[in-house]
């Protein structure tokens, strides 16, 4: 399509076994009018930038190298798209950041969930003061079945649910507690004390899987403000088709994945700074970074307040 | 009380809000007679009197334990006033179905369990939630071995409902023990039961949300670590906005599955200029309940709720309270050490 931004998937590597390169982000681009996919046999980015002439990467590099690869396409001027995390420490995730901002190029790290059509209507319907000040959130962000994540699973999706409160509300983390589920690795709670008092309480974790598995068992968010109380099925909208080979959710709008690629479009032409950048990156990673020392601690952990 | 044709004669202490449910339900149990009714303030006991067919009206318990020589006592006085009551209940050989908190510390609830223990008496402590049908129905999911090892519990009851004026004790931590002890023991008491394990740490949250004047937190966020590996986040709240904000939510997740139990689950909702609530659920009794729980421990069945439920809900409580103040985990361990 002429017009449409010329997309190069780069890399296929993730936490464990996933790919979601080729199961979100590649269907998710070929569905958008708005960009184009190009491929190439070229071994290495910069090669292939330049034979393709992409205007936008979608980094999906192994995460010891991801962070390398979002500067590479940013160096040889392209916007990215890059597979959260977007880097696996908080120094990686800093040069990503400074970077993007010495380059100018929109940097996007694919925080999906917060541009979930649910989650976006309560944080316009926040900001506009429809309950008042926020003073708690409670959030469930459980998955149902799939591949265990060998890092685990508050490394894995940790940062979703997080990404997700500190979009609606805006406050920033200072203390962050944390609590093992029976499985470490499939479950944690997360305490957090954010500015201006708020406070909010997370559930991660992946279920065993049930008869519904694969797919989200919950995932909401209750946010409770001096003026009254907001809750938020972040799994919808959708139609509940009921039949004899089991039940589904149906809708015809778009999905996450295709509502934020609407954002980075949308940044990428108008110039505007995206909605979710490098620093909501580094905010979610402090944030499971505090958790998993608090794991080992068993102690609340504060943030730097030069970090916040 | 071998013999079923013979009521257990109790008296009723204290004639405030609670008791009118409790007094209905020994009318609604055959094996239980009221015997009388005990209040401090002469008009409420006369009322009391009055409201049950004229029963025998006392303001002092030695009194009415002495001339009615009742079997049982059932005491919804202000919480500051178990402990002494528990004991003074023992002591006169009488058995005992005590609101909650059972104490206001942790050295009270242990005397009353002493006390009881000495005296070969039932005490029981109502936390009445045990004996509501959502309560019995997650306990019996988890029971059945469907949900698997339970490993998150969420158990939330909020509410924007304050009571009433500055004068009650329920605002005064001095009286009520503080809003953990006063109303968090029921959830602190139903997770614990629920998991059927061995609360570890208490880490809590509180706030004062209706006025910042407020000795109590009417918000309470309390989570326990328990020695077998769940986790539970129990939310209190009367500090919620609206006023008219009424809800309860469950959640188990367990190796096996995931039970969920929202706000309208039990019932059909009404809307209307004030927005939307639940209907009545027509359920069963909870009260009625838990009066023929404690009937059927007079005639010798283990107790539904045991004292030592009762001593651990309070521990809990006051590792919350203390979690609030401190900002870190309390091990509830600590808390029982202390008060030994
Ligand atoms: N299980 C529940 O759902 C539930 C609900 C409400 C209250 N409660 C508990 O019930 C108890 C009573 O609460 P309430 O709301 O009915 O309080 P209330 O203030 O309405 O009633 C308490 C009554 O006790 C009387 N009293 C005070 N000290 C006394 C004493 N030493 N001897 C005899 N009478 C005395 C008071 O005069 C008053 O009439 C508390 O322990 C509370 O925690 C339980």
């Amino acid at each position: 399509m002429s017009g449409a931004l010329r997309t190069l998937p780069w890399g296929s590597g993730g936490l464990g076994t996933q790919d979601h390169q080729r199961d979100m982000y590649l269907p998710a681009f070929r569905g958008h009018p708005g960009f184009t996919v190009v491929e190439t046999a070229a071994g290495d980015l910069t090669t292939a930038i330049a034979e393709t002439g992409a205007q936008v990467v979608s980094v999906c590099a192994p995460p010891e190298e991801r962070a390398a690869r979002i500067v590479e396409a940013l160096r040889a001027g392209c916007h990215v798209l890059a597979d959260k995390p977007l880097a696996l420490d908080v120094a990686d995730a800093e040069r990503v950041a400074a970077v993007a901002r010495e380059t100018g190029l929109v940097c996007m790290p694919a925080h999906h969930h917060r541009f979930g059509a649910a989650v976006q209507a309560a944080r316009g319907a926040l900001a506009a003061g429809r309950i008042g000040l926020p003073w708690n959130v409670q959030a469930d962000f459980l998955v149902d079945g799939g591949d265990p994540c060998p890092q685990g699973e508050l490394v894995n999706f940790g940062l979703y649910p997080v990404d997700v409160v500190l979009a609606l509300t805006g406050q920033a983390v200072e203390r962050v507690h944390a609590l093992p589920g029976r499985d470490p690795a499939r479950s944690t709670l997360l305490l957090l004390d954010h500015e201006h008092g708020l406070t909010s309480t997370i559930t991660v974790g992946r279920l065993h899987g049930t008869a519904a598995a694969p797919g989200m068992a919950l995932h909401r968010y209750r946010v409770s403000g001096s003026g009254g109380v907001m809750d938020v099925d972040a799994t919808r909208p959708g139609a509940t088709v009921r039949t004899a080979s089991g039940t589904r959710t149906a809708w015809h709008g778009p999905g996450t994945v295709g509502r934020m690629l609407t954002a980075l479009h949308a940044a990428i032409v108008t110039g505007r700074p995206p909605e979710v950048g490098p620093g909501d990156a580094l905010a979610a990673l402090r944030v499971t970074d505090a958790a998993t020392r608090s794991l080992t601690l068993g102690t609340p952990v504060s943030l730097d307040p030069s970090e916040v | 009380m071998e013999s079923h044709s013979v009521p257990a004669r109790v008296l009723v202490v204290g004639t405030g809000f609670i008791a009118a449910q409790h007094a209905a339900a020994i009318h609604a149990e055959p094996r239980l007679e009221l015997a009388g009714v005990v209040d401090i303030d002469p008009g409420r006991a006369a009322a009391a009197s009055r409201a049950n067919g004229g029963v025998p009206w006392f303001t002092d318990l030695g009194a009415a334990l002495a001339e009615t020589g009742a079997d049982g006592c059932v005491v919804c006085t202000p919480n500051d006033t178990h402990a002494d009551i528990a004991v003074q209940v023992a002591a006169a050989g009488a058995h005992l179905l005590i609101e909650k908190p059972l104490a206001t510390d942790v050295a009270g609830a242990r005397r009353a369990v002493t006390a009881f223990a000495r005296a070969g008496r039932v005490l029981m402590p109502a936390h009445s939630h045990r004996h509501y049908d959502y309560a019995l129905a997650v306990r019996e999911a988890i029971g059945s071995g469907d949900l698997g090892a339970v490993d998150l519990v969420r158990l939330s009851i909020l509410g924007g409902w304050i009571w009433p004026d500055w004068r009650g004790w329920m605002l005064d931590p001095a009286r009520s023990g503080g809003h953990a002890l006063h109303n968090g023991v029921h959830l602190l008491d139903l997770v614990t039961w629920w998991t059927g394990d061995t609360p570890e740490t208490v880490y809590a949250r509180g706030r004062r949300r209706t006025a910042p004047e407020l000795g109590i937190h009417d918000y309470l966020e309390m989570t326990v670590g328990f020695a077998g590996g769940a986790v539970a986040v129990c939310e209190m709240s009367r500090g919620h906005a609206p006023t008219s904000y009424a809800r309860r939510d469950v959640l188990v997740t367990g190796t096996g599955g995931i039970l969920t139990l929202p706000w309208d689950a039990e019932a059909g909702t009404v809307t209307d200029e004030s927005g939307t609530a639940l209907l009545p659920p027509g359920g069963t009794d909870g009260f009625a309940t838990q009066i023929a729980a404690w009937a059927d421990a007079l005639t010798g069945a283990p107790p539904a709720v045991t004292g030592a439920d009762g001593l651990l809900a309070v521990a809990m409580g006051v590792a919350a309270e203390r979690s609030i103040a401190d900002g870190r985990p309390v091990r509830v361990a600590d808390v029982l050490e202390e008060a030994a």
